[in-house]
C-alpha cells in the first residue's frame, strides 16, 4: 500500500514545506515523516501514552488477532499436516504438501493465471478507471450524473456479476455473439468462455466491470488535486491539450496512480467469485486462479492440507509483490 | 472558462461508454420481468410480453426477502459500528501517538490487507466453531469487522496523520487525555473519512457470499446474497426468481450510494489521497 | 391478588402448551426445487399429512444453498444448528465424502429393524451393503436413469430414428449436422451434467461389465478396453458433432439449446421434466432412448442413485429422522408422488399400479426396467471425481485426447483410497 503525497493538497500548508519522505508507504516498509513524528510528547507521559496507546488499539488489536491472526498461524500450520477436514484427524507429513505442491502441474498453471489475472485486472480496471476519470472530471453539470452511472457496477455483488456475464457470453443466445451477428459481425462471434486463450481475459473483463468504479473515483479525486495554476503555465508555454495530458495531468496523478495500482494488484490477487460462478476454474484448469485451486483442494477434493500450502503461497505472493511494488516505486521516484 | 465549452461534446462522447458500460444492468431489469419461458427462449433483444412484477413478489415471498433483508441490515450496522470503533483509536494511535513498536504493529495490521479471505477460510471456520460463533449473526460480524480492520486503520491513520499536531498541543496544554483528544477534536473533523468507511464497509458487507455462505446455515440467519442461491438447484435454476432477487438486493444499496455519493468521494479523496 | 394468579396460571398453562406443541421440530434440508410452487404444494402436502400423523411434530424445510459437491451440505452439519435429516444428490462418490468426515450415520441397523431392506429394490440393497464394507448410510430417494432425449416432431419430420447401433448413430449425427442442427447439445460447466454425456459414451462403449471393473479399480481407466469411450468423445468434438464452444455452457445453457430446438439431442434424466416444464416445453415432445452401442445388451440408460436420505450424526431428532424416512419410504407417500405432475424421478422400489403422469417418463422407466449401467459421476470416489469432470470439459474444448484424459484419471484413481 502507498500513501501518497499529492503536490497541492488543499490541507494544511505546513504539509507542503515539510521534508517529507517520497517513499511514504505502508505495506512492510513504512517509514514516517521526520516532521510527523516530532510529538511534544514530554517524556514522563511516553509511559502512560504507550499504555493509552495500546487501549485505543485494543479492540482492534483483539478482533484482528483472533480472526486474522490466528487463522493465518494455523494456515501454516495446517500446511504441515495432511487433513481430510474438520471431524477427522490430521497427521503431520512434514513438507510433503509442499513437495506435492511444487510437483503439481495445476499449481504452476494457476499461479500463471494468478499473475495473468492481476495483469488484466490493472490495466482493465485501472486503465477504464483512468480513461472514464479523465472524461468525467471535465463535466460540471453532468459529472454527478455521470459519476454515478458509472460506479453502478460496483455496488452489484461479484456472484451476481458472474451469472449476468456468463448469460452476456452465452456463445449460442448470449447478449455479445447475438449483438455481433446482428450487426453483421458475425464472423467475431467466439467461444468466450470455452475458447481456451480468451477465457481468461473474458471473465476479468466481468471482473473489471464490477471493479473499475472505485479507481474511477479515485482518480477523479487525484484530478481534483492537481494545481489549476500548472494547467494555466503549460497554456502560457503553448502547450496543447495532448501535451496538458503529458506534461501535468499524468505526473500530477503519479501518487494516486500509484495507490489504484497497488489496491488493484491486491483486488486482483483476490480474484475469486467470478471465476467461480463463470468457469469454476474451466474449461480443464484454463481458468484456474490460486484461490479457486484452493477452493477445489478444500471442498470438492477434501485436501486440506494441500489447501493450506496454496493459502501460505498466495499471501507470500501479495507480501512479495507489495514490498517489490513500493521498492520500485521508491526508486522510481529518485 | 473553456471548461464548460466541453461539456457537451464529453457527455456525448461518453453516452457509448454509459451504453456499453450500463447495458448489463438493462439486459438484467429486462429480464427480470419475463417469464421463465421467456428467459429460456434467451433472445437477449426482446421485451417481455407482459411485465410481470409477481416475479418480484414470489421472489420476495418464495425466498423469504423479509427476513433476508432483515439480516442484511443488522449485519450491517453491526459490521459499520464495530469498524468504527475499532479502527478510528487505532487509527489515531498509530497516527499521533509515539509508542515502541507502533511500526511493526502497522506492519502486522497491513499482513491483514494482503491475505484474501479464502485463504484463511478453514482455521477460520474453526476459531468461530470453537467460540460457539457458528450460524450466528454475532459471528459473522465479528469477522467482517477483522477482515476490515487493515483497510480501515489504514484510512483513518493517513487521514489523522494529515491532522495537525498544533490541536493536539493545544488541547494538551487545556489538559486533555488522548481520548478526549480524540472524540472531540478529532472526530469532529473527520467526517470525511468517516463516511468513507462507512460506505465501505456497508457495501462490501452487503455483497458478501462467501462468508455467509459457510457460516450462517439457518435461514433465520442468513444474509440477502444467500437468498438468491436458494433459487438454484443442481440441475435447474428458477432465473425469474434470481433476476428480480437480484434487484431487489441492489436497489438498497445503490439507494444508500446515491444519498451519501458527494461524502463518499469527498472521504476517499481525504482518506485515501491526502498524505 | 386472585386475578393475577389467574392470569399468570393461565400464561403459564399457554406457554407450557405452546412448548408442548412445539416440543418436537424436524428440520429437514431439502427439497430442491422447494422455490417451484408445484413441488412446494407437493411437499407441503406430505408434510401436512406426516404432522397429521405425528401429533405435536413440526417439519420445517431448510430451503438448501447446495450439495455435497459444493460443501453446503458439510457446512449445514458441521454448524450444529443443522438439518436432522437430509435429502441431497447423492451416490457412492458423493456419500463417502460426508462419510469420511464422519458427519453422517450409519443406517445399517435401520435397514433391518424398521425393514427397510425390504422397501427398495433387492438389487439396489444389495449394491448399498457392498460399497462400505456391510454398512449403509444412506436411503435412496431417488434413483436416475440417463439417456437422450430428442424432439418427436423433427425426427418425424426427418424420418430419423435413435438407431441400435452405435455405428448407425455416428451416421445419424452427420445427416443431423447437414441440417443445421445440433446433434448434442451439452453443458460441461455443470459438472453432473457433464458426467451424463461422458457416462453413457463409456457405457455405449465398453458395456456395463467393463466400467463396473473400472470402478472397482479392477481395470484401469487408460486402458484401451475403459479408454474407448472418451475417445469417442474426442472424436466427436473433432468432427464437429459436439462443438467446442459448449464447453462454456452449463446444463442451463445447453439445455436452452435443446428446448429452442437448435440441438437435437440431450442426455439427461427424469429430473429433465422439471426443467422442461419452466421452459414451457411441450413434454408430449418429448422422446427418450438410451444411446446406441455396438455391444450387445449394453444400450441402456446409465444410473445410480440420484438423491438419498442421510441422518447427520448430530441430528437432533435422530427418531423423528427416522420415522421421517419410514414415512418417505411407505406406500402412501410414493404413490402420492409418483402420481404428481411434479414427480422427476424413478422411484426406489416398484410402485404397482402407478401410471407416471407424464409420458417420457413412461418411456423412462420402461428403458430402466432391464437395468441401468453405470454412471461414473455418482460413483468416483471425491478427489477422482473432479478431476474426472475437468477432463470432460478438456475433451469438449478440444485441449486433450481421449486416452491422455483417461491417464490423468487413473492417476487419481491409483492415489486415491
Amino acid at each position: 500500500m502507498v500513501i501518497p503525497e499529492t503536490p497541492g493538497s488543499k490541507v494544511v500548508a505546513p504539509l507542503r514545506d515539510a521534508p517529507a519522505v517520497a517513499g511514504h508507504t505502508g505495506g512492510l516498509s513504512v517509514r514516517m515523516s521526520k516532521r510527523r513524528t516530532t510529538g511534544a510528547a514530554t517524556s514522563d507521559s511516553s509511559a502512560g501514552d504507550a499504555r493509552t496507546a495500546l487501549w485505543l488499539m485494543a479492540p482492534a488489536l483483539g478482533l484482528y488477532a483472533v480472526f486474522t491472526l490466528l487463522p493465518i498461524a494455523a494456515t501454516f500450520w495446517l500446511s504441515f499436516n495432511s487433513s481430510a477436514g474438520f471431524n477427522t484427524s490430521a497427521s503431520f507429513v512434514g513438507f510433503d504438501n509442499y513437495a506435492k505442491a511444487a510437483h503439481d502441474p495445476i499449481v504452476w498453471k494457476s499461479l500463471v493465471h494468478t499473475f495473468l489475472w492481476l495483469a488484466y485486472h490493472v490495466v482493465m480496471a485501472g486503465g477504464l478507471g483512468l480513461l472514464l476519470a479523465l472524461a468525467v472530471s471535465r463535466l460540471r453539470i453532468t459529472q454527478v450524473f455521470f459519476r454515478t452511472a458509472f460506479f453502478l457496477p460496483h455496488l452489484v455483488s461479484l456472484a451476481v456479476v458472474g451469472v449476468i456475464w456468463a448469460n452476456i457470453y452465452d456463445p449460442f443466445f448470449g447478449l455479445l455473439n447475438t449483438a455481433l451477428t446482428r450487426i453483421g459481425l458475425g464472423a467475431f462471434t467466439q467461444g468466450w468462455l470455452s475458447d481456451p486463450a480468451l477465457v481468461l481475459f473474458s471473465v476479468n473483463i466481468a471482473s473489471s466491470w464490477q471493479g473499475f468504479g472505485l479507481y474511477m473515483l479515485l482518480f477523479i479525486a487525484g484530478l481534483q488535486n492537481i494545481d489549476r495554476s500548472l494547467y494555466d503555465a503549460a497554456e502560457v508555454d503553448g502547450a496543447n491539450a495532448f501535451q496538458k495530458l503529458i506534461y501535468v495531468t499524468l505526473p500530477g496523478l503519479r501518487e494516486v496512480t500509484t495507490f489504484v495500482v497497488s489496491l488493484a494488484m491486491i483486488n486482483g490477487l483476490k480474484g475469486f467469485a467470478t471465476v467461480f460462478v463463470m468457469t469454476n476454474g474451466g474449461p480443464f484448469y484454463q481458468s484456474e486462479l490460486i484461490t479457486t485451486y484452493i477452493y477445489r483442494l478444500a471442498f470438492q477434493s477434501q485436501d486440506h492440507g494441500l489447501a493450506a500450502v496454496l493459502c501460505i503461497l498466495l499471501s507470500l505472493l501479495a507480501i512479495t509483490i507489495t514490498i517489490v511494488f513500493n521498492r520500485w516505486r521508491a526508486r522510481l521516484s529518485q | 472558462m473553456s471548461v464548460r465549452h466541453r461539456e457537451w461534446p464529453v457527455a456525448l462522447a461518453l453516452t457509448p461508454a454509459l451504453i456499453l458500460i450500463l447495458a448489463p444492468f438493462v439486459w438484467l431489469v429486462v429480464s427480470s420481468f419475463k417469464t421463465e419461458a421467456e428467459i429460456g427462449q434467451a433472445d437477449p433483444f426482446t421485451w417481455p410480453a407482459d411485465l410481470m412484477w409477481r416475479n418480484y413478489l414470489d421472489a420476495w415471498q418464495i425466498g423469504g426477502f423479509g427476513e433476508l433483508v432483515g439480516n442484511s441490515l443488522i449485519n450491517l450496522i453491526g459490521v459499520v459500528a464495530l469498524s468504527l470503533i475499532t479502527c478510528a483509536p487505532a487509527g489515531y494511535a498509530l497516527a499521533k501517538i509515539r509508542f515502541p513498536g507502533r511500526e511493526w504493529l502497522f506492519y502486522a495490521f497491513i499482513l491483514g490487507l494482503t491475505v484474501p479471505v479464502q485463504a484463511i477460510v478453514i482455521p477460520l471456520y474453526q476459531v468461530l466453531f470453537g467460540l460457539n460463533l457458528v450460524n450466528t449473526l454475532a459471528g459473522i460480524v465479528l469477522v467482517q469487522v477483522s477482515n476490515g480492520i487493515p483497510f480501515g486503520i489504514f484510512l483513518m491513520r493517513s487521514f489523522f496523520i494529515g491532522v495537525p499536531d498544533d490541536l493536539i498541543e493545544a488541547a494538551k496544554i487545556d489538559g486533555a487525555s488522548h481520548l478526549q483528544i480524540l472524540t472531540k477534536v478529532f472526530l469532529p473533523i473527520s467526517t470525511p473519512a468517516v463516511q468513507a468507511l462507512v460506505i465501505i464497509s456497508a457495501l462490501s458487507t452487503w455483497n458478501d457470499f462467501f462468508l455467509p455462505l459457510i457460516v450462517l446455515i439457518s435461514p433465520e440467519v442468513q444474509t440477502l446474497p444467500l437468498g438468491l442461491v436458494r433459487f438454484a438447484s443442481t440441475y435447474a435454476s428458477d432465473y425469474r426468481l434470481v433476476f428480480s432477487g437480484t434487484v431487489i438486493s441492489f436497489l438498497p444499496i445503490i439507494l444508500l450510494y446515491i444519498l451519501m455519493q458527494r461524502r463518499f468521494t469527498e472521504g476517499l479523496t481525504q482518506g485515501a489521497i491526502k498524505g | 391478588m386472585l386475578k393475577f394468579l389467574a392470569r399468570s396460571t393461565a400464561l403459564a398453562a399457554m406457554i407450557a402448551a405452546s412448548s408442548l406443541a412445539h416440543a418436537e421440530t424436524l428440520k429437514m434440508w431439502g427439497p430442491e426445487q422447494i422455490t417451484e410452487p408445484l413441488v412446494a404444494q407437493l411437499w407441503n402436502g406430505i408434510k401436512a399429512d406426516f404432522e397429521k400423523a405425528n401429533l405435536g411434530v413440526t417439519v420445517e424445510f431448510m430451503p438448501p444453498t447446495g450439495t455435497i459437491s459444493n460443501g453446503a451440505v458439510q457446512a449445514a452439519i458441521q454448524s450444529d444448528a443443522g438439518p436432522d435429516v437430509i435429502l441431497t444428490n447423492s451416490g457412492i462418490g458423493r456419500i463417502s465424502v460426508v462419510k469420511n468426515a464422519k458427519q453422517v450415520m450409519p443406517l445399517t441397523e435401520q435397514y433391518e429393524k424398521r425393514g427397510w431392506k425390504d422397501q427398495i429394490y433387492p438389487w439396489l440393497y444389495t449394491e448399498l451393503k457392498g460399497q462400505f464394507g456391510g454398512e449403509i448410510y444412506e436411503v435412496p430417494d431417488g434413483l436416475d436413469a440417463l439417456g437422450i432425449w430428442y424432439h418427436k416432431d423433427i425426427f418425424e419430420q426427418a424420418g430419423w430414428k435413435i438407431p441400435a447401433t452405435w455405428t448407425e448413430f455416428e451416421a445419424l449425427l452427420k445427416s443431423i449436422g447437414e441440417t443445421g442442427l445440433q446433434p448434442i447439445a451439452i453443458g460441461p460447466r455443470t459438472t453432473g451434467s457433464a458426467g451424463h454425456l461422458f457416462g453413457n459414451l463409456l457405457q455405449s462403449a465398453s458395456g456395463k461389465e467393463v466400467i463396473g471393473k473400472a470402478l472397482r479399480r479392477e481395470i484401469a481407466w487408460d486402458d484401451p478396453s475403459v479408454a474407448a469411450g472418451a475417445v469417442r468423445l474426442q472424436k466427436l468434438v473433432e468432427a464437429g458433432d459436439i462443438r467446442k464452444e459448449m464447453a462454456g455452457l452449463d446444463l442451463d445453457g445447453a439445455s436452452r439449446l435443446w428446448f429452442n430446438k437448435r440441438a437435437a439431442m440431450f442426455v439427461a434424466g427424469p429430473w429433465f421434466t422439471a426443467n422442461a416444464r419452466k421452459a414451457g416445453y411441450d413434454l408430449a415432445n418429448a422422446g427418450y432412448a438410451p444411446m446406441p452401442s455396438d455391444i450387445k445388451g449394453a444400450a441402456i440408460p446409465t444410473g445410480g442413485v440420484g438423491w438419498s436420505w442421510l441422518v447427520p450424526v448430530n441430528s437432533r431428532q435422530p427418531e423423528l429422522a427416522m420415522k421421517w424416512i419410514d414415512f418417505m419410504l411407505s406406500d402412501a407417500v410414493m404413490k402420492k408422488r409418483a402420481q404428481d405432475p411434479a414427480s422427476t424421478m424413478i422411484y426406489p422400489r416398484e410402485i404397482p399400479g402407478v401410471e407416471p403422469p407424464t409420458p417420457v417418463l413412461k418411456d423412462i422407466f420402461a428403458a430402466a426396467a432391464g437395468g441401468v449401467g453405470y454412471n461414473p459421476s455418482v460413483y468416483l470416489p471425491g478427489p477422482v471425481l473432479d478431476t474426472y469432470f475437468q477432463v470432460i470439459q478438456g475433451l469438449i474444448s478440444g485441449q486433450i485426447g481421449g486416452e491422455d484424459g483417461m491417464k490423468q484419471i487413473q492417476a487419481k484413481m491409483a492415489e486415491a483410497k
